[in-house]
């Protein structure tokens, strides 16, 4: 056990949790990440091949759509200090680390629903148009998420493999709990829409917002087409709107005519 | 309109175009665009502070920044690295005071299909040929693999930060000048389309939330919510979404109030095994949860 290398690695994997999601959005993949910590632990030759490895994993599974998958950025981490630490194989440490990466998503579940509440202090801040106050609100959640991960991998640095029986009967244990906080993570969004809503709707378009509602839902539903389904959408939205814009300017170009021709 | 205050600006002069060291700023800021990543706006606070810098040095008024700052905070989900094209957009209209209206009904119909754009375009093709040809680079022990990964990768994303950042923002800013003459009527367009696009979302995103109870029938297996299917499928988001809109409205809640509402509804519903997802109820119910 090795303080420095406890001290950085704690340093690198706040950083990761960041970047998996803001800054490059790509320091965090195992294929850079894996031998960055291989840098820390000593052997980087490891690092390129799990990183390698994991990275080819990972294709075809990526965090796009508010889709969740085992967290890759804590997988790769604790894949490597098993190999390295604990001298694993390299198989038997990928298999390892999966706890983790479970874990790894839950901490991603815990931190977007407690931002979620935290909007409330963006919404003072805006109000009183105090730009530091947003500064605040998006550092509190960096450091959250940051030293969460930062925990995890220390964990595993000093608990290794044992670590990973403990974490299995928690999440045993509180696998309802999750369930829970990410179910109510993705009622969640609908609060955003209905802002949204409160905002743009008028009474006439009530239709409309059905009407959108079911483009989405048949273009979704035909796989061929469920990867453009939003652009699709908003080709036909911008033709209503385009149309709406054109009877409404005749409309007022006939009545400014109608004054004209009274002066 | 119920508030003309809220709808528009003190200030309604166009402001000076945003200097280029600004916008670059803003480029870079952008990065962070998923700060504080949140279930309820998702990219909303990370986008205000992308936006932050333009924003103070357009409007010099403290409660037009105010109210900017507010608007700015609506739900918004895009592409992380597309971002700057709906941020060039918004800025040529925050530039020439178009009505608020406008600018949120506008923001969320760019921002939601070029979410759809740039994953398929960055997630789907050039980070999987790109891994495909580093990744056995770095198995074969070269630190090349890392490096080139993350050069073309960074490279890219950048490029395309900046150059979809001047492009939009110079765009904008002819487009606008000219809905200026019709701006009520734009208004009102524009919010047809930020309705249809939130219609469309709440199918799109909604998928998620569906009821997991499955009675165990033998050889056929009753799934509760292939019954909700057959009524409307996506009812559940479409209600959920539609009894936010009746709290909000009607009852005056705060945002923080419905959320504590759904936190309730999510765990309680999960203690039951209601809610579909893989793991198991608190208490023994007479179905899985599938």
């Amino acid at each position: 056990m090795n303080i420095l290398e406890i001290v950085l690695l704690a340093v690198v994997t706040f950083v990761f949790a960041i970047d998996q999601f803001s800054l490059t959005e790509i320091a965090y993949r195992p294929i850079i990440a894996c031998p960055i910590i291989g840098l820390i632990l000593g052997d980087v030759r490891t690092g390129l091949v799990i990183g390698g490895t994991y990275e080819l994993m990972m294709i075809g599974n990526m965090p796009v759509g508010g889709a969740q998958p085992p967290n890759a950025v804590l997988g790769s981490i604790i894949a490597m200090i098993f190999a390295v630490k604990a001298g694993m194989d390299m198989n038997a440490a990928l298999g390892a680390c999966m706890i983790f990466a479970t874990f790894g998503q839950y901490i991603v579940t815990l931190t977007f629903t407690i931002m979620s509440g935290l909007m409330a202090k963006a919404d003072e801040a805006a109000a009183n148009a105090d730009p530091a106050g947003i500064t605040r609100v998006n550092l509190i959640s960096c450091c959250i998420l940051g030293s969460l991960f930062a925990l995890m991998s220390m964990l595993a640095y000093v608990g290794g493999v044992a670590m990973s029986g403990a974490l299995q009967s928690l999440a045993d244990h509180a696998s309802w709990l999750m369930g829970g906080l990410s179910a109510a993570g993705g009622m969640m969004r609908f609060v955003g829409f209905a802002v949204l809503l409160k905002i743009m709707i008028a009474n006439d378009m009530w239709g409309i917002l059905l009407a959108g509602f079911v483009c989405a839902l048949v273009i979704g539903n035909i796989a061929s087409l469920s990867s453009a389904c939003l652009l699709l959408v908003a080709f036909l939205g911008v033709a209503i709107a385009v149309h709406d814009f054109r009877v409404s300017g005749i409309k007022k170009k006939a009545e400014e005519g109608g004054f004209s021709d009274g002066i | 309109m119920e508030s003309n205050t809220l709808q528009n600006y003190k200030d309604c002069t166009p402001a000076k175009p945003v200097s280029k060291s600004t916008l670059a700023k803003m480029i870079w800021r952008s990065t962070m665009l998923q700060a504080s990543f949140n279930y309820e706006r998702m990219q909303a606070a990370g986008w205000l502070w992308s936006m932050l810098p333009g924003l103070e040095e357009i409007h010099k008024d403290k409660d037009d920044l105010a109210k900017s700052m507010t608007h700015n905070l609506d739900f918004l989900n895009t592409h992380p690295f597309a971002v700057t094209f709906v941020m060039g957009i918004v800025l040529s209209m925050e530039q020439l005071k178009a009505d608020i209206q406008s600018i949120r009904s506008v923001r969320i119909s760019v921002a939601a299909p070029l979410g759809g754009i740039g994953d398929a375009l960055f997630w789907y093709t050039l980070v999987p040929i790109t891994a495909g040809l580093c990744a056995n680079l770095a198995i074969g022990g070269s630190v090349l693999g890392p490096i080139l990964y993350f050069l073309i990768l960074f490279g890219c994303e950048m490029a395309l930060r900046y150059g979809l950042m001047y492009f939009s923002y110079n765009l904008g800013m002819k487009a606008v000048s000219v809905m200026t003459e019709y701006a009520q009527e734009f208004t009102h367009a524009a919010s047809i389309l930020g309705v249809f696009v939130v219609g469309a979302l709440i199918a799109n995103y909604g998928g998620g939330t569906a009821l997991g109870m499955v009675i165990q029938n033998g050889e056929n297996p009753i799934v509760i919510q292939s019954y909700l299917n057959m009524i409307l499928p996506c009812l559940l988001p479409l209600l959920i979404t539609l009894l936010m809109f009746f709290l909000i409205r009607k009852k005056g809640w705060t945002p923080v109030k419905c959320i504590g509402l759904i936190l309730v509804i999510g765990i309680v519903g999960a203690m039951f095994g209601i809610w579909k997802g893989s793991y198991t109820p608190l208490f023994s119910v007479p179905w899985t949860v599938g």
